[in-house]
């Protein structure tokens, strides 16, 4: 595989259990060192296609290359180089922390330094802890660790964080930016919109076997029909009618009267139209906030589901 | 293999961390071991051979199916093997590592439960260790095998665990492992051949008690290789890493592949019966294991000693000791006691004089008579009645070898059994007479099993020799040329000396049947080693005698058959109301016989064979004078001939000893040792010495004084049984 060349390569993916078409025909690439998020409610094909890309379903049609393996003829040679961090797995209570590196490195080709990898994802102190005993952060930590033990270039991970609590979570992160920082390429799926946000080069929206959306986190929300928006809040109500302000399309007004949400394609021109506009009613500022969409506003927007549903 | 090593090392170590797992391979087999080794009296002898092949199989069963199937089951549902799937592994590992984890964990248990044996039990070490390793590894392979497939057709834990009971009791209570296969019926027996887990129990056992090795065990080894590969192919192809992943119901069907090469077994034993024969050898070998102290009771050793109050130790089928007085304290040997005072305890008696495919009177149905069958009830009649031992001198050679093997391997409970097989007579000589009215073609081939008739010195000995190779024990010649209305060609003296030279040169006992004078003499000069019935017509001169008691000829006066030739020639049927006939007689013999002889249609037989001249004062004076000439003497009976029931024989044969002026210890030692003598093998049986064959009659009273005391019974021990007498006929 040259430098060049995608790290994951989806041209037409297509898989059907049945007459239940699961993926309609999905294309996607991503290169080497991006980090990719795959955004989606349950049922939208996301696992599938993963488990496709892991070699570990055979996919119906469509050409797939993985670091240039075809996943579902070069499985073995596929795994080998890869990480894989399942949601939902589980270890055998009574091993020891270490004991699950030792075995899960004799089943690659190539391993890293195992102590190195322990202590950089904060576990020495436990590898002769008992499975059993970790908390779920340790036990996450460890589920990533396990995944690293070949140094592989592509790593899929699967809702990593996932019923971790907030501080957890922001570890788990700040390992996922150093591995984003080693250029590794990563494959994320997650319910987390901030995740993908903070995490993510790229995110694809998968909905019903299509992904509806792919681009940048920050040109999703840009592409939102509903531009970003202005609140304002004064001391006093506000009077009836408005005018049109520049760019803005629409306003509404709280039902106390003192609190005015205006949506605009522009905000900088409406607000500085409607700042001018208050001056001269004589009406007291107290408050002025722009709001930006979400990602999950643009998924709720494109999908009409919540991705948590 | 790095993964295989790996996974090997890390499967043991969890195996350790588990308590159940320690328990059931090694706490569950020990609690066995102990419970089954108390409640079967392990310390008495061979019975601990039973107790190591149940434990052993209760752990590998569990080993198996438990340690091997729920644990696969146990890691699916529990999400670890979803975690092995996104490796580069394929199954092979975990399914290889599984099996080998179990043959690692179990091998210490089976050496543990051996030494226990060996230094608690005091089981001696097995002689074919190597073949028994093997078989259990055999084994533990394929029930993890088993165990395996179990948990790759299953789709819940809740699903496994009655699948696992479902193989489990069965193979518990239908192998042999939990209750014995001596207890089990013989419909029961022919279902215990299709379950994997008898072949274990029998392997192990045959191993230990009789030192058998691979080879005798090799189609259920075979069965056990086939069931690990296929069992851990189909494994492989169903392996499942997920509990999300269903499998279909009919995928259930799989298991029955792996248990295919024992429905396979079990057909083909079904038809050849060898396991179910080895199973009942096993039973009889274990009967035989006991360890008990008979105590108290005047002993006729005989040699020609009596010890007149003192104790036989019983063990492994032999006897250990003989002591004077009350023996040593039967817990310092671990032996039970079987309390003797009053009694006598005499060698088993032997008959070496009988025709066993002939029942010695009629059945209303001869077409329904089984010979074969018919010679293993009388078998259980001669033990029935303490004769442990006879010699057939002239029975159909194939048949009877037939069941010297069943009786005498242990198959079948019955009297020990020595044979000439087929008489060497001349063509219409005596031996002839019974096959003349049967259609030629059957005639030919029933004269082939029952005579053999030389034509030449050269075919004589080819003869003798032919017979040695298909194993006889003797041979059996006649010279008899008849008398009164019965007259036979006699077999010619050169041809007759032929076969006599033959049979010494094989090392085999020749046995000559003599009518009168001259035979006994011609079979004396032959150097004869029994003279069988002597004459019944003319006194045998003394230095006929003479010449006997110098080369060690011994005489069998079988005066039993001349007085029933008389009885029947005169319709009397006393013979056959005597207790112990009357106990072990076909009723239907006994009342077809009765029948016949009441009836017209024997009257010309009767009458025939009145003709014939037996007079029992001359038979009596030939035993008398053998005996003051220094002749060994030996009792037979000729059992078979009309009014001669198979069974007490050797009892009345002595009582008309004793009545004709032997000394009952006299009569007695030929019916024990010198009848051992004659059949060499004194150092076995015929006398109550330790390393003998436990074969013991005791009875009530002391013979030496009564010899009808010989048939009041209170025990017969049989290669160290206590023979169950009344369940004898029930094997047939």
């Amino acid at each position: 595989m040259s430098s060049t060349s995608p790290a994951i390569s989806v041209q037409g993916l297509k898989k059907s259990y049945g007459e239940v078409e699961a993926v309609k025909g999905i294309d996607f690439e991503i290169q080497p060192g991006e980090v990719f998020g795959l955004l989606g409610p349950n049922g939208a094909g996301k696992t599938t296609t993963v488990e496709i890309l892991e070699g570990l379903r055979p996919r119906t049609g469509g050409q797939v290359a993985v670091l240039g393996f075809d996943p579902d003829k070069q499985r073995q040679r596929l795994k080998d180089r890869i990480g894989v961090c399942l949601q939902a797995t589980n270890l055998p209570e009574k091993i020891r922390v270490h004991e699950a590196m030792d075995v899960f490195a004799s089943f690659y080709s190539r391993n890293v330094n195992l102590d190195q990898l322990l202590k950089r994802l904060q576990l020495e102190e436990k590898r002769n802890a008992f499975y059993g005993t970790l908390s779920g952060g340790q036990k996450q930590r460890l589920a990533l660790a396990l995944a690293l033990v070949n140094d592989p270039q592509l790593i899929f991970l699967d809702e990593p964080t996932t019923g971790l609590d907030p501080q957890v979570r922001a570890e788990i992160h700040t390992l996922l930016e150093e591995l984003k920082r080693e250029r590794r390429t990563i494959l994320l799926t997650t319910h987390y919109i901030e995740e993908a946000e903070r995490l993510c080069d790229r995110v694809a929206i998968v909905d019903e076997g299509r992904i509806i959306a792919l681009d940048t986190p920050s040109r999703l929300q840009q592409q939102s029909r509903n531009a970003s928006s202005i609140v304002v809040t004064c001391a006093t109500q506000f009077p009836d009618p408005r005018p049109a302000w520049a760019e803005a399309t629409e306003s509404i007004l709280d039902s106390n009267g003192h609190t005015l949400t205006v949506r605009s394609r522009r905000p900088a021109a409406t607000l500085v139209d409607l700042v001018k506009w208050i001056d001269q009613q004589g009406l007291e500022l107290t408050d002025v906030r722009l709001k930006q969409p979400s990602l999950e506003d643009v998924f709720i927007e494109m999908t009409g589901k919540s991705l948590r549903q | 293999m790095k993964s295989y090593k790996a996974l090997i090392a890390i499967d043991l170590k969890l195996a350790l961390r588990n308590r159940s797992v320690i328990f059931f391979n090694y706490l569950f087999p020990l609690i066995f071991f102990f419970i089954f080794g108390q409640a079967m009296h392990a310390e008495r002898g061979a019975a601990i051979t039973m107790v190591i092949a149940m434990v052993l199989i209760i752990g590998i069963l569990g080993n198996g199916l438990m340690g091997a199937g729920i644990r696969a089951v146990h890691e699916r549902e529990a999400n670890i093997l979803r975690r092995y799937k996104v490796t580069p592994i394929t199954p092979a590992p975990l399914l290889v590592a599984s099996v080998v984890t179990g043959w690692i964990l179990y091998m210490p248990n089976v050496i543990l439960i051996l030494a226990l044996a060996h230094f608690l039990y005091g089981m001696p070490w097995p002689q074919s260790m190597g073949s028994i390793l093997v078989f259990i590894s055999v084994a533990i392979a394929g029930f993890r095998a088993i165990g395996l497939i179990l948990a790759s057709v299953v789709n819940s834990m809740q699903e496994s665990q009655l699948i696992v009971q479902l193989i489990y009791l069965p193979m518990l209570f239908l192998s042999g492992a939990t209750f014995p296969l001596s207890m089990f019926p013989p419909w029961l027996l022919l279902i215990t051949q299709f379950v994997p887990a008898s072949y274990m129990v029998t392997g192990i056992q045959g191993m230990l008690l009789r030192q058998e090795g691979i080879g005798a065990n090799l189609e259920p080894m075979l069965a056990l290789v086939l069931t690990t590969f296929v069992g851990l192919f189909i494994a492989y192809k169903l392996f499942r890493w997920e509990k999300e992943e269903k499998i279909r119901a009919s995928a259930k069907l799989w298991l029955l592949a792996v248990l295919a090469p024992f429905l396979l077994l079990g057909a083909w034993q079904m038809h050849t019966r060898s396991g179910i024969a080895k199973t009942k050898v096993l039973n009889r070998q274990l009967a035989r294991g006991d360890t008990y102290l008979i105590r108290g009771a005047r002993i006729f050793v005989g040699n020609g000693t009596v010890i007149e109050n003192g104790t036989v130790l019983v063990r492994g089928g032999k006897i250990a000791e003989v002591y004077e007085g009350a023996g040593p304290d039967p817990k310092s040997v671990k032996a039970e006691v079987v309390e003797a005072e009053g009694k006598t305890i005499l060698p088993g008696l032997i008959d070496v004089h009988v025709h066993l495919g002939a029942p010695g009177g009629f059945y209303p149905d001869m077409s329904k008579y089984d010979p074969e069958k018919s010679m293993l009830r009388e078998l259980a009649a001669y033990l029935y009645s303490g004769v442990t031992t006879v010699r057939s001198v002239g029975d159909g050679l194939d048949s009877v070898l037939k069941v010297r093997s069943t009786v005498n391997g242990g198959e079948v409970l019955g009297a020990e059994l020595f044979t000439c097989g087929p008489l060497f007579t001349a063509p219409g000589g005596h031996g002839t007479e019974y096959f003349t009215d049967l259609p030629a073609n059957i005639r030919a081939n029933v004269e082939k099993q029952f005579t053999r008739l030389p034509a030449s010195a050269e075919r004589a000995r080819q003869q003798v020799d032919e017979l040695k190779k298909q194993g006889v024990d003797c041979i059996k010649a006649i010279l008899e040329a008849g008398a009164g209305g019965r007259v036979f060609n006699r077999l010619d003296t050169g041809l007759f000396n032929a076969v006599a030279q033959a049979a010494h040169a094989d090392d085999l006992p020749l046995a000559v049947h003599t009518g009168d004078a001259r035979d006994v003499a011609d079979a004396v000069q032959a150097q004869a080693n029994s003279i069988e019935h002597g004459s019944f017509r003319e006194a045998i001169p003394a230095a006929v005698f003479d010449q006997m008691a110098k080369q060690g000829t011994f005489y069998d006066p079988t005066l039993s058959v001349g007085e029933a030739f008389k009885d029947f020639a005169a319709g009397k049927t006393g013979l056959l109301k005597r207790s112990l006939v009357q106990q072990v007689g076909p009723p239907e013999l006994l009342q077809g016989t009765e029948d016949a002889l009441a009836s017209k249609d024997t009257e010309s037989m009767r009458a025939a064979l009145s003709r014939y001249p037996i007079d029992m004062r001359v038979a009596v004076d030939n035993l008398k004078r053998a005996h003051q000439h220094g002749v060994s003497l030996v009792t037979g009976s000729d059992a078979g001939n009309f009014l001669v029931i198979h069974g007490p024989t050797v009892q009345h044969e002595l009582q008309l000893w004793v009545q004709a002026g032997i000394p009952a210890a006299v009569a007695l030692q030929a019916a024990t040792f010198n009848a051992a003598r004659l059949l060499r093998a004194e150092k076995r049986i015929g006398s109550i010495q330790p390393g003998n064959d436990a074969d013991l009659l005791v009875v009530d009273g002391n013979p030496l004084d009564d010899i009808t005391a010989t048939e009041r019974i209170s025990l017969v021990v049989f290669k160290g049984e206590r023979v169950d007498r009344t369940a004898l006929f029930d094997q047939h």
